[in-house]
């Protein structure tokens, strides 16, 4: 039967004319045992499956397949809807995983579904039992799964990573990779590089210092670790490999032991280059005044040698961040066409409202834009140095020496122009459609503040909107010259994936429910489908018995409601939900 | 595992299933509640010395002790809540007495280890903030062979720990133009610290009294402890008391009188003094 159904993808790739690889077959021949390293390699090509995350380990989500154009896309009709089920529910910011008939999809509360994926029947479910005293900074949600040979993998909200049986939903193994005791909790979906499970840290209010670590995936045994922030020792297969840049180059005494940089949205893997990318957290404390400085590396994008975890590159974006901007977004490798030249480039969209581009074999900055309309603490990227051209008085001063009560507005605002929600490239448009949030935050010094019971000056933020009629602004960005070939506003802040699609589609979800699907080169909204709830996860598409499918999940939460401020209140009456959406446009 | 079964798990604690109770979580319960029930839920901090700690797997220390004391008194059970400190209390009272967690396990009836303070309550209207019974402040304990002066600003050119994102640690790093931000060594704890003072490798700790005489123990001897303020830095002295939901006055009542009751009569300071800690009675206004 499985056989069969393959035989079916592969008759029906053929006939879209995309060709038929070794590695296509490979994955024919490999369906019990689950996919290979080729299989994850090849997932970017590869129309009948989404064996990753980013469907791709570029994470491009551009998907080849063309059934779906701005024309047939009417005929894009729900086919059944899976309800993760329990009394609690919040955000679902997943991305389903596909493989063999099989949907892997991961629910808010740590929880892993296997869902056939022509029927909806549940296969099994994996209810991560979640200890108490857990304390996810920003809600229960998890990003997705991760799937090599015959075991998936997800990480948990007490910071573990987890291996199952694809088949049965039975644990094989697992390990903790860090302590939830000290606020650490894990996200981000996990990546799979050539047989190593690679992930990074996230959460940690204090005493944190982010890492990226590589594990065998067979059996969860540590490989490498490499910390973010300069200063900090390095691992290889137990012993001490190498300190990551240079002791007290950028930080002031034993800060460098505790200065944040965590790695909460996991990463990307370019196969041509061979490097891994990852992004960076804010460093700590919070209040740049105390620690001078570019806090290397934190707020940066690092390129890693995933053989032993040795760092190729860095690339800061925000040196000495103090509006909490983050630097842990994607980096999306890509062939920059330029001058009648390819470049091997990498982009990224920061939450520090700038669209990067790099030469992804060496970091070097080629361009930077904005791609939000309002941006107060740099007034440019310097292409020559790199560097941000800092508006110095719109830092946000040091709690005891500011005047007390006074007010600072600063743009974008600490969730961030773009927050995680992941962009996607389109090879066939040579376009970025990024979601972005148009917003901003006044920060202003508390008289006196408590924590743990004890006094202190503190900073108080609340964010607002910029504009009476929108937030969220879905951007088709042209990554030659950085400008906004077409846009699509949204009245609430866009918290979800984007995908694209060979037959000129872009699709989203928005937090009023729908998933939308746009026309890649117009922007015109060609489709939309309210699911219930609202919609943070990131829409996949593959072709099975040859017909195009969508999937996407649905459930409104996410940091907005959390931290959102003023927002918080805009987008307060939408209803939670839990379930999972798939579509499909039927043979004529 | 069902959803049920590990909220279950995750809310109520052994002993309630033990006994067969289901007990009611939606909200605080009011004094009545509370004598219903026969029980009285108190949130404390986690890992918080000397006021509520695991000490050989059993929880302790001196919010512990005194809200124990004051189940007794209200002639009923306790059962504790431990807390993770969230960024600001303003959240732990959230968490802990007004909505509780969006993980669940529900709210306490009252909280320990509550700022006491006008301005603060107003901005938490969600809760009643009573009975101070501490008045806290910041202390520096030194290695008086390497550091002669118990002035901040008199530091000399030594390390000194703090505990990491404590106020003690922002002060230091920013103070005098950031002249001591390359002395100031970072520990998990004030125990830590206060081991690293023993050995010597730091010359002092700047810590709230309570967490550093508690940490000090007999050692206090070696290691004169002096209250400090932090110049810039707001009223270098806070008090501490109980919080409870705003719908619960009269369980406030209750247990301010029993309070009250507690400091006259001298436990309050027999518990502090228990756990090496000098009780600062908060003076009459």
């Amino acid at each position: 039967m499985k056989r069969l159904f393959r035989t079916c993808l592969l008759a029906s790739a053929m006939a879209a004319g995309l060709g038929l690889s070794t590695l296509g077959l490979s994955t024919a021949a490999g369906a019990a045992e689950g996919p290979s390293n080729d299989d994850l390699l090849n997932d970017a090509k590869s129309t009948g499956d989404v064996l990753t995350y980013g469907m791709g380990l570029q994470a491009q989500r551009f998907s080849p397949l063309d059934k779906l154009t701005p024309d047939t896309v009417k005929g894009l009709i729900p086919v059944w809807s899976f309800s993760f089920g329990g009394e609690k529910q919040r955000g679902q910011e997943a991305q389903p995983i596909v493989h063999d008939g099989t949907i892997y999809v991961t629910g808010s509360y740590s929880r892993l579904y296997a869902v056939d994926a022509k029927t909806g029947q549940k296969k099994w479910q994996y209810d991560h039992r979640l200890p108490e005293g857990i304390m996810p900074c920003c809600d229960v949600v998890n990003r997705g799964a991760a799937i090599y040979k015959d075991k998936v993998y997800f990480a948990t909200l007490d910071a573990r990573l987890v291996a199952l049986n694809k088949d049965t939903g039975k644990v094989v193994w697992s390990k903790k990779i860090a302590d939830y005791q000290a606020g650490f909790s894990a996200t981000a979906a996990p990546l799979i590089v050539d047989g190593k499970i690679i992930t990074g840290n996230s959460g940690g209010e204090f005493g944190v210092v982010g890492a990226v670590e590589a594990r065998d995936a067979e059996t969860g045994e540590l490989i490498w670790t490499r910390p973010t922030v300069e200063g900090n020792m390095g691992t290889l297969n137990g012993k001490e490999s190498t300190m990551t840049g240079k002791l007290n180059a950028s930080w002031s005494g034993d800060l460098y032991k505790t200065g944040g940089g965590a790695t909460w949205l996991g990463g990307t893997y370019d196969p041509e280059t061979k490097m891994l990318f990852f992004g960076t957290g804010n460093p700590a404390p919070w209040n740049s005044h105390l620690r001078p400085g570019d806090n290397l590396y934190t707020s940066s994008t690092l390129a890693i040698d995933p053989a032993n975890g040795e760092i190729k590159w860095h690339y800061q974006t925000t040196p000495h961040d103090g509006w909490d901007f983050d630097g842990v977004n994607e980096l999306v490798s890509f062939d920059l066409k330029k001058d009648g030249q390819v470049i091997k480039a990498g982009a990224k969209a920061d939450r520090n409202g700038f669209f990067y581009v790099l030469d992804r074999t060496n970091g070097k900055l080629i361009n930077a834009s904005p791609f939000v309309t309002k941006i107060t603490w740099a007034k440019e990227i310097d292409l020559k140095t790199g560097r941000p051209v800092y508006v110095d008085e719109n830092r946000p001063g040091a709690p005891e020496a500011a005047e007390k009560g006074k007010s600072v507005f600063a743009a974008p605002a600490f969730l961030g122009a773009k927050n995680w929600m992941p962009m996607a490239y389109s090879p066939a448009t040579d376009l970025f459609y990024v979601p972005a949030n148009e917003w901003g935050m006044d920060i202003w010094n508390e008289p006196i503040t408590y924590k743990k019971g004890a006094a202190y000056l503190g900073a108080g933020f609340t964010i607002k909107p910029l504009y009476n009629d929108y937030i969220g602004a879905l951007r088709a960005i042209d990554p030659k010259t950085g400008k906004i070939v077409w846009e699509y506003k949204n009245p609430a802040p866009l918290w979800g994936g984007v995908l694209t699609t060979a037959g000129n589609l872009v699709f989203t979800g928005t937090p009023e429910g729908y998933l939308k699907a746009f026309d890649a080169k117009s922007g015109k909204e060609v489709w939309h489908f309210n699911t219930g709830s609202g919609v943070v996860g990131s829409p996949v598409t593959w072709e099975q018995d040859g017909e195009q499918y969508v999937a996407v999940v649905s459930g409104w939460g996410g940091a907005v409601p959390l931290w959102g401020g003023d927002v918080a209140k805009l987008v307060k009456d939408i209803n939670q939900g839990g379930s999972l959406w798939v579509f499909k446009l039927p043979k004529a | 595992m069902t959803d049920l079964t590990r909220r279950q798990l995750l809310s109520f604690s052994a002993a309630a299933l033990a006994a067969g109770a289901i007990p009611r979580r939606a909200g605080a319960r009011p004094l009545d509640d509370v004598t219903a029930a026969g029980r009285l839920r108190v949130a404390v901090y986690r890992d918080n010395p000397p006021f509520s700690f695991h000490r050989d797997g059993t929880l302790v220390g001196v919010d512990v002790d005194l809200a124990r004391t004051i189940a007794e008194r209200l002639g009923v059970g306790i059962e504790y809540m431990e807390l993770t400190a969230g960024e600001t209390v303003a959240d732990d009272l959230r968490n802990a007495v007004w909505k509780g967690h969006y993980l669940g396990g529900g709210v306490a009836d009252i909280m320990m280890h509550v700022p006491y303070e006008k301005e603060f309550g107003l901005r938490n209207p969600e809760a009643v903030l009573f009975a101070p019974y501490q008045r806290e402040h910041f202390a520096l304990a030194r290695n008086p062979m390497r550091m002669t002066q118990p002035m901040l600003a008199a530091l000399p050119d030594e390390p000194v720990g703090v505990e990491i994102d404590s106020i003690p640690d922002f002060f230091l790093l920013g103070a005098f133009g950031g002249r001591l931000r390359d002395r100031v060594v970072h520990y998990m704890t004030i125990p830590l610290a206060v081991a690293a003072l023993e050995k010597g490798e730091v010359a002092a700790v700047v810590a709230t009294q309570s967490q550093v005489e508690a940490a000090l123990g007999e050692r206090v001897k070696n290691f004169p402890v002096t209250p400090v303020t932090f110049p810039g830095m707001m009223t270098s002295s806070w008090d501490i008391g109980l919080a409870v939901k705003d719908n619960s006055r009269d369980l406030a009542y209750a247990v301010g009188d029993i309070v009250a009751a507690l400091l006259e009569d001298g436990t309050v300071a027999g518990v502090f003094g228990k756990y090496g800690v000098t009780h600062n009675a908060i003076p009459t206004e």
